[in-house]
């Protein structure tokens, strides 16, 4: 059975949780070509779209969701937006938890729009949201 | 922090990437998709060649905005599309991507900036935009 609609609303348990680490962000941010001093310091901050890092193990509950029968080389990252509260730290222990937001149905193809909420210390520092299209296999087509 | 009014443009922002950069940004992001490394496998897909990550055009391009305001921290928000794919060749010089940003709005101490990412004559990014709080 595809995803549809009424997966809409589903949420996951947060994935194994991920600890910032100050050597994580230097080497983030040196393949981003970034050398703000923000992101070497002696506590530094994680350069923002880092969130995307953490949230990518959240995602790994909806693929292994087997009702909604989604294969990850099927699936194109078509959007992505991030809503920042506060920068995440070297030392932050993140939980990353998933939920499905919003689904279309187009002939074969889904469109998927999935949020990930960065939570440390009960606190949710980031959302982060993409959009996935998904093209379904002959097996649910 | 320079004068923030609405339609002015930010200095613009030329990111190198080679192969080198794209398995950096592999082992750095943990993702280790084969197109990321293979010509192999993105010709597979029908891409004609390596392509850098498209989180890795987004993360980078973040710059533009964020060597303007100073502090990475006072980013609210950004948003991306992924148009087009950065195709990466296996030469010294790999390719350039070129990024601008315009002030589209300032209210209540945040600006809105809308960005623009070039590959060539390809735009890479598409509805890009970040929100900064400058008061």
């Amino acid at each position: 059975m595809p995803i549809t609609a009424e997966h809409v609303g589903r949420r996951y348990p947060a994935a194994p949780p991920y600890e910032v680490s100050r050597a994580k962000i230097a080497e983030f941010a040196t393949a981003i070509r970034d050398d703000n001093p923000a992101y070497f310091s002696d506590s530094p901050i994680a350069p923002p779209t880092f969130a995307a890092v953490i949230a990518a193990h959240a995602w790994e509950a909806l693929f292994g969701d087997e009702e909604l029968g989604l294969a990850l080389n099927r699936t194109m990252h078509t959007d992505q937006g991030f809503t920042f509260h506060r920068p995440l730290r070297a030392g932050d222990v993140v939980h990353a938890q998933l939920g499905i937001e919003k689904v279309r149905n187009r002939g074969t193809l889904d469109m998927i729009t999935v949020v990930v909420d960065l939570v440390v210390g009960g606190e949710t520092v980031c959302e982060a949201r993409s959009g996935l299209m998904h093209t379904r296999g002959d097996d649910n087509a | 922090m320079p004068e923030i009014v609405k339609g002015a443009e930010l200095p613009e922002l030329r990111v190198g990437v080679t192969r080198s950069v794209v398995v950096r940004y592999s082992g750095a992001s943990t993702d280790f998709n084969e197109i990321h490394f293979s010509d192999r496998h993105a010709r597979a897909i029908g891409l004609p060649g390596v392509v850098a990550h498209g989180m890795w055009t987004m993360g980078a391009g973040l710059k533009v905005v964020t060597d303007w305001v100073g502090d990475p921290a006072r980013v609210l928000g950004y948003f991306v599309r992924f148009t087009r794919p950065v195709v990466v060749p296996d030469t010294d010089e790999g390719v350039e991507v070129v990024y601008r940003a315009t002030v589209a709005d300032v209210a209540y101490g945040v600006a809105k900036l809308s960005i623009t990412a070039e590959c060539g004559d390809d735009q890479v990014l598409g509805a890009a935009r970040a929100e900064v709080r400058v008061d």
